[in-house]
């Protein structure tokens, strides 16, 4: 089956042209090409998972481009990582397509939306097999792509239109970084194939310093792409896009290519600790840093995009320990329970119409599974035991510490804190108290809305179990080809990270839930902490006063340059030709004399001219 | 294939087109738009089937032509072939590449010249006139009818301009003119000076005469190296304004925005990589050495045309001002390949080439279609139009997406490549160019979100989407641009001899 893994992306491919070319005429009917598509593709790419399981890594390509000796491939690789990100991106994906037929029931655009979502699998999935950092550079840059078309979805409105523009234009500052890292390794290594960058690695004809480099370049890739700090302002902004779009790409995959990226790239990253530890440092800060935005927030989409920058900084911080295993494995749950927690919260929001948790409250009454669902998720994210985001959590922390970034274990416990507080503010604000909302006949959701999230919530729940330190770490054995020295949680460290986690939801009933504390406690007692939070750092505003006011300072100066200098000087000439012909003009006077004067002085200059150069100018 | 006589049939077969339509009654508005269509076609096919034949294995040099054409002197000391000037015609892979890319934006602009509201029949035996020229450079095989053809262009654009452009096509047009007309001065003097000297303007026997020490004996007299400087700098000033280099650039704003959407495809598409060809023909194929010393200037000076070209495309109001900056901040990527010097770098220059031509005449094909509705290109008064025009919205977001060099599509690999070749020799001045890659994205963002998303504004409103006639040239340069993004060694493949030689003569 794995000589077959290059059909999965090409389903959904097929989706997107049929959808873009008959989408019109077959309305509601294209919920089901995507969703027949994707679920073939969940189907080969569950075949090829089970085949790679028992065999060894696939390979297969063909010469692209070539350039002088140079020969540029694409094709496609089955390892143990492009496998299980095949089977994740290809249910998550087939799961939101479900979703999203009684989502975006009745909407004009219906099919584009159904063609768009085809065009973003088929880059993700094709991302996932690339072979070589070229070929995954060029989908990378076609997931953008799906991205920005999806926020901008609902482009009459302003603020997609912004959002997708910022989207687009952040996420390219970092793929600049992975581009230039990419050419850079190419003429070192001769090779934009993984293998051969890896054997270069091996082999030290890759200096350490070009190690460092092109590993921190092509991070800045990844920094862009995952939404980490400070290229994360586009992702919050991401949310103008349609609910399961956010689910998708800026929850479960897209967002995640980031860390796929610097996972597949490992061996390079391993090679230099300066490398290890800037991943670490971005990874430790983006989490706590996005966390603290998340406490504030008022937006149910965006509380859960802090959320998820927050969590891939854990991603993040996990690589930089060390630890690939541990972020893949935060990546798998965290793709099920955050997936699931937009996909309640947009449940919600198509109920109520708003995204303003303050104007929610009471829904655990009318819309009873959506709230239970929706506390699963919340439970998984939060880290309580038993559930999947409880051992994936434990096993960055466990990384951390074994890798001495004791600070950045603490701050990895804290921003665990806030996830908690903020999922359970989250969630007794929405769902718990007196009913805030205009809205009437408020229910609860279709069947098909339902049961994609009824699969996650399963998930959210079971997916831990594949690799625990009690049972077994299947999925660690397996990623690393039997080589996963996996060393002992130490059993405080769990205790802790339960400890931390029921604290956050504890505090955070007592303010929300049981209201014996003041909701306004930190705006009232630090209105300053309270408003730098609330405005994210002021971190948009700092950009644009810097970087846009910079940007136009340059263009308003070209623009002067262009205008008169240039301008001016053109101006010139043709001033002083006009000038001359009138002088010349002027010398037409009907006098002999000055004519053979002219011809005189002509005859003398040529005959001088003649002499010194021989008769040849 | 048959030799003498293909070469001539494919560059002069529009000629036909120019004849049937004198005689064509002048209020025939369908017949002659008909016509003109038509008569691109002959050529195109020819050109499609060398190509394809080409890529099979066929020989170009069989269908080089050469005839007796004029004589200068006839003096008894000197050879047969001194001082002579012959029709001669030859390709090879780049000269064939270049000749379907202008066959081909000839037909498409033919096409878009549905709107072109007076005239018809002036119009057409100009427009083909025209792309006689274009043909004839790419095929011209002496500097003295590179030029002839090359003047044949200058008159023909001179009066579509002039004639049927927009408000200021006057003022236009003899800026066009006026610049052109320096920069063709400036390559007389240079064809006149390696004429006397060598007594020949066959590029290839110049090319032996000027290299190989044995050649050099044929000489009339000797071209030492501080001329051959000053030559090569008059090349480059005067193929500098075609391309543009900045700060030769001024003339090309007022073309892109004054003369019909229709001209400028071929304006942008062909004309400016007249500029481009000139300079790898004649810049790299006669004076290699200097080009050599030149390069790291010719790297900046594209890295300039890059970043000045996107700023400035950033602060305009009007669509059509994006896209004139768009092309000098794109014909910088050219600059950056050829400044490169290596394999990488060359076949990227030449990818832009073409890459830009099939983008720059698919953007300018929707700017028509949206003025013929709209009446403005100014974005201020633009927006919405994905509600009333979602095809053309669409096709102007993916034309944006193939400038800003989006995988998938033709500008990724020119772009990629150019890069691949400038970081093998100046890695620091390559990385400070990437930053064109992020002001592309934000400048054609900026412009294009502006028009097509957003809230409807008055005029667009009720705007009816392309029709059929008009998406069809639409269509045909997506296919292009992302067949080319896809599968780009449709190009790479006749290219490859071409700049193995090229590579050669740089002695790399």
């Amino acid at each position: 089956m794995m000589e077959m893994a290059w059909i999965v992306p090409l389903f959904p491919l097929f989706s997107f042209f049929l959808l873009l070319l008959a989408g019109k005429k077959m309305k509601e009917a294209s919920a089901y090409v995507g969703m027949l598509a994707t679920f073939v593709s969940f189907l080969v790419a569950s075949a090829v998972l089970a085949d790679r399981v028992g065999g060894s890594t696939y390979k297969a390509e063909q010469v692209w481009l070539a350039i002088g000796s140079a020969k540029l491939t694409v094709g496609f690789e089955v390892t143990a990582l492009n496998a299980w990100m095949l089977v994740i991106v290809s249910l998550v994906s087939f799961l939101v397509h479900m979703y999203a037929k009684g989502y975006m029931q009745g909407d004009e655009r219906f099919s584009v939306f159904y063609a768009y979502l085809g065009l973003f699998t088929f880059a993700m999935l094709g991302l996932v097999i690339s072979p070589n950092l070229l070929q995954t550079y060029m989908f990378w840059e076609l997931v953008g792509l799906g991205s920005f078309l999806l926020i901008g979805f609902y482009f009459y409105k302003e603020e997609a239109k912004a959002a997708a523009k910022k989207a687009f234009i952040m996420t390219r500052v970092g793929d600049v970084g992975f581009f230039i890292g990419m050419i850079l390794l190419f003429l070192q290594v001769g090779s934009f194939e993984y293998s051969d960058i890896f054997k270069a690695v091996q082999d030290g004809t890759l200096s350490q310093p070009m190690v460092t480099l092109t590993a921190i370049l092509i991070f800045v890739g990844a920094v862009g792409k995952s939404g980490q700090f400070p290229l994360h302002t586009w992702l919050p902004d991401a949310m103008e896009g349609p609910t399961p779009v956010s689910a998708l790409i800026h929850a479960a995959t897209m967002v995640a290519a980031g860390v796929y990226l610097v996972a597949a790239l490992f061996p390079l990253y391993e090679a230099s600790e300066t490398a290890l530890l800037t991943v670490a440092v971005v990874g430790g800060f983006t989490a706590i840093f996005a966390a603290s935005i998340a406490l504030v927030q008022t937006d149910i989409k965006r509380v859960l995009a802090y959320s998820t920058v927050s969590q891939l900084g854990y991603m993040m911080l996990a690589l930089g320990s060390g630890s690939d295993v541990a972020a893949i494995f935060h990546l798998t749950t965290h793709a099920f329970f955050k997936a699931l927690l937009f996909l309640a919260a947009g449940s919600v929001i198509h109920a109520v119409g708003t995204q303003d948790i303050e104007k929610m409250g009471g829904l655990w009454r009318k819309m009873p599974l959506t709230a239970a669902l929706f506390l699963v998720g919340a439970l998984a994210i939060s880290g309580v035991p038993l559930l999947s985001g409880f051992f994936s959590k434990d096993e960055i922390f466990a990384a951390a510490w074994m890798h001495g970034h004791g600070v950045l274990f603490w701050i990895a416990v804290v921003a665990s804190f806030f996830t908690a507080f903020y999922m359970f503010r989250l969630f007794f604000l929405v769902f718990g108290g007196e009913e805030r909302h205009g809205a009437k006949d408020v229910h609860e959701s279709p069947a098909v809305m339902t049961l994609p999230m009824l699969v996650l919530a399963v998930l959210s729940v079971a997916a831990g179990y594949i690799h625990t330190p009690w049972f077994g770490t299947f999925l660690g054995d397996w990623l690393t080809d039997g080589g996963y020295a996996h060393e002992k949680t130490p059993s405080w460290m769990m205790i802790v990270a339960a400890i931390v986690s029921l604290l956050g939801i504890f505090l955070a009933w007592l303010m929300y839930g049981k209201r014996s504390l003041a909701r306004d406690w930190l705006s009232s007692r630090a209105p300053l902490t309270y408003n730098v939070l609330l405005n994210k750092y002021y971190i948009d505003e700092f950009y644009a006063w810097t970087v846009g006011y910079v940007a136009n300072a340059i263009s308003r100066l070209f623009y002067y340059v262009d205008r008169f200098v240039i301008e001016g000087i053109a101006s010139l000439i043709t001033a002083t030709v006009n000038a001359a012909a009138s002088l010349g003009s002027r010398m037409q006077n009907g006098q002999v004399q000055t004519y053979g004067a002219v011809t005189f002085i002509g005859l003398a200059l040529l005959v001088a001219i003649l002499a010194f150069t021989g008769g040849y100018l | 294939m048959n030799g003498p006589y293909f070469l001539s049939l494919l560059v002069f077969s529009p000629l036909l087109g120019i004849l049937l339509l004198a005689f064509t009654p002048k209020t025939q508005e369908r017949t002659m738009k008909w016509l003109g269509f038509l008569s691109t076609l002959p050529s195109l096919i020819l050109s499609l089937f060398a190509f394809f034949q080409y890529l099979r294995g066929y020989r170009l040099e069989h269908l080089a032509e050469k005839r007796d054409w004029i004589r200068f002197a006839d003096f008894p000391f000197l050879t047969e072939s001194t001082f002579v000037v012959r029709y001669e015609l030859n390709i090879d892979g780049l000269s064939l590449v270049m000749i379907v890319l202008a066959s081909l934006l000839a037909a498409l602009a033919a096409i878009a010249s549905i709107h072109i509201k007076k005239e018809w029949k002036g119009y057409f035996m100009l427009f083909l006139l025209l792309e006689i020229g274009m043909l004839g450079v790419f095929a011209a095989g002496n500097m003295v009818l590179f030029f002839i053809f090359l003047e044949v262009t200058l008159v023909a654009m001179f009066f579509l301009i002039g004639k049927w452009g927009g408000f200021a096509r006057e003022r236009a047009a003899y800026s066009y003119l006026l610049y052109n007309g320096v920069g063709s001065a400036i390559l007389l003097i240079v064809i006149a000076v390696l004429f006397a000297r060598a007594g020949t303007s066959n590029m290839e026997l110049l090319k032996e005469m000027l290299h190989n020490p044995a050649a050099r004996a044929q000489l009339i007299a000797p071209i030492p190296d501080g001329l051959r400087l000053s030559l090569f700098i008059a090349l480059l000033i005067a193929f500098g304004i075609k391309l543009p280099i900045v700060p030769f650039h001024r003339w090309i704003l007022r073309v892109h925005v004054q003369a019909p959407p229709a001209v400028v495809m071929l304006h942008a598409g062909v004309l400016l990589k007249i500029g481009a060809y000139g300079l790898i023909r004649f810049g790299i194929g006669l004076f290699p050495d200097q080009f050599r010393d030149f390069s790291f200037l010719i790297a900046i000076l594209g890295i300039v045309n890059l970043l000045y070209g996107a700023f400035l495309a950033f602060i305009q109001d009007d669509f059509k001002m994006v896209l004139a900056y768009s092309s000098v901040s794109h014909m910088g990527i050219v600059l950056i390949g050829l400044g490169a010097l290596n394999e990488a770098g060359m076949q990227g220059a030449i990818f832009q080439t073409v890459s830009h031509g099939f983008i720059s005449a698919l953007l300018f094909l929707l700017v028509g279609i949206l003025y013929e509705r709209t009446n403005t290109t100014e974005l201020d008064r633009l927006g919405g139009l994905a509600k009333a025009m979602p095809l053309t919205a669409g096709s102007l977001l993916a034309g944006a997406m193939a400038s800003l060099g989006l995988p998938g599509m033709s500008g990724f690999v020119s772009e990629f490549t150019a890069f691949f070749g400038l970081f093998q020799t100046a890695p620091i001045v390559a990385a400070i160019g990437t930053l064109g890659i992020i002001m592309t994205a934000v400048y054609l963002l900026r412009a294009v979100l502006n028009m097509t998303f957003g809230a409807s504004k008055s005029g667009a409103a009720q705007a009816l989407d392309m029709s059929v006639t008009e998406a069809v040239p639409v269509f045909v340069l997506l296919a292009l641009i992302i067949m080319v993004g896809v599968y780009p060694r449709i190009l790479a493949e006749p290219l490859q001899a071409a700049i193995k030689m090229m590579m050669n003569g740089l002695g790399a």
